[in-house]
């Protein structure tokens, strides 16, 4: 038995006691996914995180400790459920996931625009421009690009169904050939180059 | 960083393992050490937030340590088990790591939480100060005493 086993186990029971004392509020893991390691948090409301990478952004845990105390811990039985959903969408056998997100902590405006965003189906596509319209915004094409740029739940809220008006892709938390691999998984075809204008848009 | 936030999860990855070790080497028996190590954490967890940002370090072992010569005032006698010890030391020198073991076990308790903050987890003196609750100079001083007592017993 290593070292590390023997620490991983102490660690799972220590986690248990403070959890039975009511001493840790959301629990996180590093997930394997064909982007790379996600790193997700879960509250007690349900997914908070999903960021690409396996640290947390700084901005992401102030955002977890302001609402919910420093009880942040590591707890992949927890993050299991949102594993087999990942898991299912990126195999191509779920189009929309089960678990509740918690947006709790962000701005009224970017919890609009984010509502709008989780109404975008499975394979279809949005402009910045066409959710500014729909939260009665229509100049605020370039703050709703902030918004969902600052989407801390990426793929289950999916902002990557949010393209430029002109077609293009416009940007992406993960980096854009992730953005082109999860529609691509979507629409069943690779991003064409120049992406999709206005009329070949289905 | 100090707008990254601090987190129990963070303090736990940063400082378990070593946290970990320094229970066995103490108690040097694996079940005691895991208690240790659990004890110290939650009482880490339930004294938030750390008196002072960056010093996290010395603060958990400051905790272990109390917890630890409280534990053994009560206990009053601990037998080492080489083998739980030999997960955490690496042999030094050509000292047998029984012959070491069982030096370190020897020591008061004070002097041994010493010896091995600053022989084994390679802390400084103002940390093990922290740790011991005590000046620099007393810790210099537990430490010495500590290193000779072992370097007569090794002998």
């Amino acid at each position: 038995m290593t070292m590390d086993t023997v620490v991983a186990e102490a660690r799972e029971r220590l986690l248990a006691r403070a959890k039975k004392e009511g001493l840790t509020t959301v629990g996180y893991a590093v997930l394997d996914s064909p982007l790379g390691p996600l790193w997700v948090a879960i509250t007690p409301r349900g997914v908070a995180t999903i960021h690409y990478g396996s640290e947390p952004p700084a901005a992401e845990l102030r955002r977890l400790v302001r609402a919910y105390g420093p009880g942040v811990v590591p707890d992949r039985k927890r993050a299991g459920a949102l594993a087999r959903e990942l898991d299912q969408y990126f195999n191509g056998k779920r189009r929309d996931f089960d678990l509740d997100v918690d947006l709790s902590g962000l701005t009224p405006f970017q919890s609009r625009v984010l509502a709008q965003t989780s109404k975008i189906a499975f394979g279809d596509l949005l402009t910045y421009h066409a959710i500014a319209k729909r939260i009665g915004n229509e100049k605020a094409s370039r703050a709703v690009g902030g918004a969902v740029g600052a989407n801390p739940v990426p793929i289950v809220v999916p902002c990557h169904r949010v393209v430029a008006t002109d077609g293009t892709l416009g940007g992406y938390a993960g980096g854009l050939e992730a953005k082109r691999r999860l529609l691509a998984i979507e629409r069943g075809a690779a991003v064409p180059a120049g992406g999709w204008p206005p009329a070949a848009r289905s | 960083m100090q707008d990254h936030p601090l987190t129990f999860g963070q303090l736990l990855e940063r400082h378990e393992r070593e946290l970990f070790a320094y229970a066995l080497r103490l108690s040097g028996q694996r079940a005691d050490a895991e208690d240790l190590y659990q004890d110290t954490f939650l009482a880490a967890f339930r004294a938030w937030p750390p008196p002072r940002r960056g010093n996290e370090r010395a603060w958990l072992y400051k905790i272990a340590t109390n917890r630890a010569i409280d534990r053994e005032r009560r206990a009053k006698r601990i037998v080492a088990n080489v083998d739980d010890l030999a997960l955490a030391a690496p042999v030094r020198n050509d000292v047998a790591l029984a012959d070491l073991a069982g030096a370190i076990e020897l020591l008061p308790a004070g002097q041994r939480a010493a010896f091995v903050l600053r022989k084994v987890q390679g802390l400084d003196y103002a940390q093990i100060a922290t740790a011991l609750d005590c000046s620099e100079e007393a810790a210099r001083a537990r430490v010495s005493e500590a290193l000779k007592k072992v370097k007569a017993r090794v002998a």
